[in-house]
């Protein structure tokens, strides 16, 4: 290894000139890809697309025709809420212009404008009309509509809210990557309106799209801040703005390589990627670092500078492959996660580590080599020009030293407090996360998010999908009885024609090819026998249309009545509400009709009376045309995974103690329920991840020391330090979330760094002196500093996420600030102590 | 009286855009009488297969029974459903009135619930039994509800435009008819937007002459937005029957006049 890299710095150093080359071709070559970045900002992508639970989400949006909205509300003080003439003809305004942009699914938009008022016209007289037509002329007319709302539990508490002051219109559109235009076209609208009403826009694909931009804003701020910061850091420490120059060139070269390559190889920039720049900048520049700290040490005027660097070089080159190695290999095990946007974060991140190391171990030696006699001498003025005045942060390390060295044993009783204090708190962890809190507590989407759930039933949907699995009778076995002479031929033509056709359709042609046949000239025999045929068909149609039955609908009402009863849901719609309404109003209209009719015709007939209004396709959004698949809609006012999971729970309860009728099945769908599949699959896949890279990390250290008890010492302040941050998140009761999961796995690879650097340099000085007490004297000169300045780096390089505006991105800022001050600090406090106690094992 | 002012209205309107010699106001009498007025009464068998933006089909058999009490006026009309077979001896009576402040009085009946429930008039736009047919394409929309003027004349079919008389109650802003020359059917017709959007369609599909009336055995209307549309096949058609009065009557809601049907 050292023969290798020596060479290589030899060649690095006589050729400078073509290091530089290669690097900036490649730089720029790669760098060209840049421009092609695809934003995703998809919450879903958190799964992948062949995710189970993600592909029946997608079926099922299909399947009932549902699409991405985007929420409009109004919030009026007036003393009659919304339910004053101005505003309902500012609802009835902006409707107007909502149908009317392209791109919007006209049919399906909800306002009090779109939708139907079922009631009654007089006594006996049934009544369909738009809900609001015309908006209403005066507050009294006004009134009449909240009059009319309260009746249609399916629209009350969804498009106006039950305290009154409050009316929300739903805009589904077609591709949620219009959901800018169509929001800034809803914004024009709403911004011109007067009556000091409260218009809010919300719903995913807002959110989704704000985010996106949010992104773009972190990764033009955030990540140059970064750079900025490093560089003001490195200026510190060396006070060589020439010097300094070299890190920098590495950082800046291996994040526009590997940003290069992931747009290159055509994967999208999702929130996660989007901090690959912030990760490798701080990441990028600590070998280079050491590099410089121990070259600035060594170089005395009138030395050879080729020299120098081959010595300082070969001396630092296997630390730093194995930090590097180590820091990759946190990212690495990233990839064992089941979610496809981290598993690209940490395939990325972990290769740029490695392009970043070798690409300091080549630049770093050329630009040395070619460094001006000027800036050397410069350099050492600043370093060696005053040895009484230390710098501050060798000062700080020397400080350390002495604590480390002087109360050894309390030391070690704080951090076995610490650690079994830390243990608890873990056991304390709650799981959670929500997409919209990405935001911050201030943002217009929170806002907005906080007002309209606060006034109505909920903005999150998730859907209860039951299904028919029972096979449904085919057309073959139907047609399967020998037929009377003559019709042979028809019945193979016929059971061709049904072939490629679903079980019920089947049914459906065959009944109208038997009926088509009959009408033609048939035989009497023939005639009976296509009539009892047809009869069959008729009542195994009926029979197949499940969501028809009374007695099945009942079941569904029943859970919904435990779901409101739980108070976990907002509210919930379903066909049973559907025809519960519609057969009140074709009764009485008076409350104690609002039941379910007692047989499958009657609900089939109900519903037809139900698609004879204007709107007959918001059937399907409940039932599919088989009446085989049906949905409950949960209106939920809190997005956390928690609730949801709370939810998903009672389900599963109730479905257990209360059967469903033979066949059913349940399964969800809906984002909100998406979030709680990603969520599980990261926690899992996250204890997978840190627990594989701890192993491999142990077996490298093994092999880098070649001693058992070294790899256990390296291991040792990592573990106190993951260990205090998760307790301390459990203990102060802050979520666990994407961010802090995903960090866990990381920071391992990162914080093993500082304890690498301080055992190999430890040992080395004990091999010169063989003598603990003056090694450990020794290791906070030099080497703490290094180490100190390094954790400086990491941790401030990191600072610039906390102005990000987005949250997960504060919480990795703070997250790793505090891991990287707290794993070098640790590594400074504990190693001398546990050393020294345990030396007979340590140095035999 | 109100018939003449509107005919005269009507003419006035067709002069600006050229071809003085075509006599609008009869033109569209002729057509609605050929769509919906053909002898004194008719029945019909009608399957429609309601078929959804997916492909997914629904299928509706009724029967239609009519009685004219005067051309290009009021009409007496009952439909009675066959299939599915859920919905099987629902009934809708209508007594359709053609002056333009005159509502249709609507009835229904529904088996299962043993329920006979008036509907009231209002909108006559809305969809008929889930299909994308409206009640009143169903029921024949009358002339007098839009003011119509000629667009193009072809060797085969006159195109009018038809805009209607009071805005608020449609959702169209205006539509294209097409009236074939020989039949005075219309053949199509296109309906828009006030922004010009075409958004939907009914179209003749097949023509046959059953009785010397030319009838429309297949109609077909399309929602453009979605893609779905609804097929609807007439077989069977009959024309003066000979029906009397009284069959359009209440009583014939819980009592399907049988003899009439078949």
């Amino acid at each position: 290894m050292t023969r290798f890299s020596a060479a290589m710095v030899v060649l690095c150093t006589q050729k400078p000139k073509t290091i530089y080359l290669v690097l900036l071709v490649l730089t720029l070559l790669i760098g060209s890809q840049i421009p092609r970045i695809q934003i995703d900002t998809d919450p879903e992508n958190m799964l992948d697309a062949s995710h189970p639970a993600r592909v029946l989400h997608n079926q099922t949006k299909q399947q009932f025709s549902m699409h991405d909205a985007i929420v409009v509300g109004v919030v009026s003080d007036h003393p009659q809420g919304v339910y004053n003439a101005l505003t309902l003809n500012d609802v009835h305004s902006l409707t107007e212009t909502i149908l009317d942009i392209d791109g919007v699914v006209a049919s399906d938009v909800m306002a009090l404008s779109t939708v139907d008022n079922i009631d009654q016209a007089a006594p006996g007289t049934i009544r369909f009309e738009w809900m609001m037509k015309t908006p209403p002329s005066s507050d009294e007319q006004a009134l009449e509509i909240r009059d009319k709302v309260e009746r249609l539990p399916l629209l009350y508490d969804t498009l106006t809210s039950q305290s009154g002051k409050a009316a929300a219109i739903y805009v589904p559109i077609v591709d949620k990557n219009e959901s800018y235009r169509i929001a800034e076209t809803i914004r024009a609208s709403t911004n011109g309106f007067t009556h000091g009403d409260n218009w809010y826009i919300t719903g995913l694909p807002v959110a989704e799209d704000q985010f996106g931009f949010e992104m773009f804003v972190q990764m033009g701020i955030s990540a140059p801040l970064a750079g900025l910061t490093i560089f003001i850091l490195l200026f510190v420490f060396f006070r060589n703005v020439p010097l300094i120059i070299a890190p920098m060139v590495v950082a800046m070269a291996t994040v526009i390589i590997t940003m290069g390559a992931l747009i290159g190889l055509g994967f999208t920039v999702h929130i996660m990627s989007s901090m690959i720049a912030i990760f490798l900048m701080p990441i990028a520049v600590v070998d280079s670092v050491h590099i410089l700290s121990e070259f600035s040490d060594r170089y005395k005027p009138g030395q050879n500078l080729h020299d120098v660097v081959n010595e300082v070089i070969g001396h630092l080159f296997t630390p730093m492959l194995y930090t590097s190695v180590t820091s990759s290999v946190g990212f690495y095990s990233l990839m064992l996660t089941p979610i496809p946007p981290v598993q690209i974060f940490g395939a990325f991140v972990g290769t740029g580590i490695l392009l970043a190391f070798l690409i300091t171990v080549t630049f770093i030696p050329a630009y040395l080599a070619r460094m001006s006699d000027s800036s050397l001498e410069k350099l050492q003025a600043v370093l060696h020009g005053d040895g009484d005045k230390q710098s501050r942060i060798a000062r700080v390390a020397r400080g350390l030293g002495t604590i480390a060295n002087r109360f050894q044993s309390s030391l070690l009783s704080v951090f076995a407090i610490v650690f079994a204090i830390s243990v608890w708190g873990i056991t304390q962890i709650q799981i959670n996360d929500n997409p919209v809190r990405w935001f911050k507590s201030d943002h217009e989407i929170r806002v907005a998010d906080r007002v309209l759930n606060h006034h109505f039933a909920g903005t999150y949907d998730a859907y209860i999908v039951i299904k028919d699995r029972s096979d449904v009778p085919s057309a073959q076995a139907l047609l399967s009885d020998t037929p009377p002479q003559g019709l042979s031929d028809w019945v193979v033509e016929t059971q061709q024609s049904l072939q490629n056709l679903s079980a019920t359709e089947q049914l459906q042609q065959l009944i109208i090819a038997i009926d088509d046949k009959l009408f033609s000239d048939v035989t009497e025999q023939q005639s009976a026998w296509l009539e009892k045929t047809l009869n069959t068909a008729d009542s195994a149609l009926n029979s197949a249309k499940t969501f028809q039955s009374p007695q099945v609908l009942n079941t569904i009402q029943e859970l919904q009545a435990h779901l409101q009863a739980s108070g976990l849901v907002g509210k919930s719609n379903s066909l049973a509400d559907v025809v519960k309404v519609v057969n009140r109003e074709l009764r009485s209209g008076q409350p104690n009709d609002y039941v379910l009719p007692n047989s499958s015709a009657a609900v089939a007939q109900t519903l037809l009376q139900y698609q004879s209004s204007h709107r007959p396709q918001d059937l399907w959004h409940f039932v599919t045309p088989d009446y085989r698949s049906t949905l409950i809609w949960l209106q939920l006012t809190s997005g956390d995974n928690q609730d949801m999971t709370h939810v998903v729970q009672l389900v599963s309860d109730y479905v257990e103690a209360n059967p469903l009728p033979q066949g059913l099945s349940v399964d969800w769908a809906g984002k909100a329920y998406l979030n709680v599949v990603w969520q599980d699959n990261m926690v899992a896949g996250m204890l997978d991840s840190l627990l594989s890279a701890f192993v491999i990390v142990f077996i490298m250290m093994v092999l880098l020391f070649r001693s058992v008890v070294f790899g256990v010492l390296a291991m040792l302040p990592l573990t106190i330090t993951i260990t205090f941050i998760y307790g301390l998140i459990g203990i102060v009761g802050k979520d666990y979330d994407m961010p802090i999961a995903v960090l866990s796995a990381l920071t391992l690879g990162l914080s093993v760094d500082f304890a690498i650097h301080f055992l190999e340099r430890t040992r080395a000085i004990y091999q010169q002196t063989g003598d603990l007490k003056q090694t450990l004297q020794a290791m906070f000169g030099e080497p703490a500093t290094a180490i100190s300045r390094n954790a400086l780096v990491i941790a401030l390089g990191f600072t610039p996420l906390l102005f990000a505006p987005l949250v997960p991105y504060i919480t990795v800022g703070v997250f790793l600030a505090s891991i990287m001050a707290i794993s070098a600090l640790v590594t400074l406090l504990v190693l001398p102590a546990v050393m020294s106690k345990a030396r007979r094992w340590v140095f035999r | 009286m109100k018939t003449l002012v509107t005919g005269a209205l009507l003419t006035l309107a067709a002069n600006f855009p050229a071809v003085a010699d075509v006599n609008l106001d009869e033109l569209v009498q002729q057509a609605e009488r050929a769509a919906y007025y053909a002898g004194e009464d008719g029945r019909s068998q009608a399957r429609m297969m309601i078929v959804d933006g997916q492909g997914r089909k629904q299928m509706r058999q009724f029967t239609i029974l009519r009685k004219d009490v005067e051309d290009n006026g009021d009409q007496k009309m009952l439909v009675f459903f066959d299939r599915p077979t859920d919905v099987k001896d629902t009934v809708f009576r209508v007594e359709k009135h053609a002056l333009l402040d005159q509502d249709d009085d609507r009835w229904l009946y529904l088996p299962a619930l043993d329920l006979v429930k008036r509907i009231s008039a209002g909108d006559k736009r809305t969809s008929f039994v889930g299909s994308h047919f409206f009640y009143e394409d169903v029921s024949g929309r009358a002339i007098a509800e839009d003011s119509f003027s000629l667009q193009q004349e072809t060797d085969t079919q006159y195109v009018l435009r038809a805009e209607p008389k009071k805005p608020d109650t449609v959702e169209f802003a205006y539509y294209d008819v097409s009236i074939d020359k020989a039949t005075s059917l219309p053949v199509l017709i296109n309906f828009y937007k006030a922004s010009g959007e075409h958004y939907r369609q009914v179209e003749a599909v097949q023509i046959e002459t059953i009785q010397g009336y030319p009838t429309v055995v297949r109609s077909k209307v399309t929602d453009l937005a979605s893609g779905g549309y609804t097929l609807m096949e007439f077989r069977g058609a009959e024309y003066d029957l000979g029906l009397p009065d009284d069959l359009f009557s209440e009583r014939s809601l819980r009592t399907p006049p049988r003899q009439w049907l078949n």
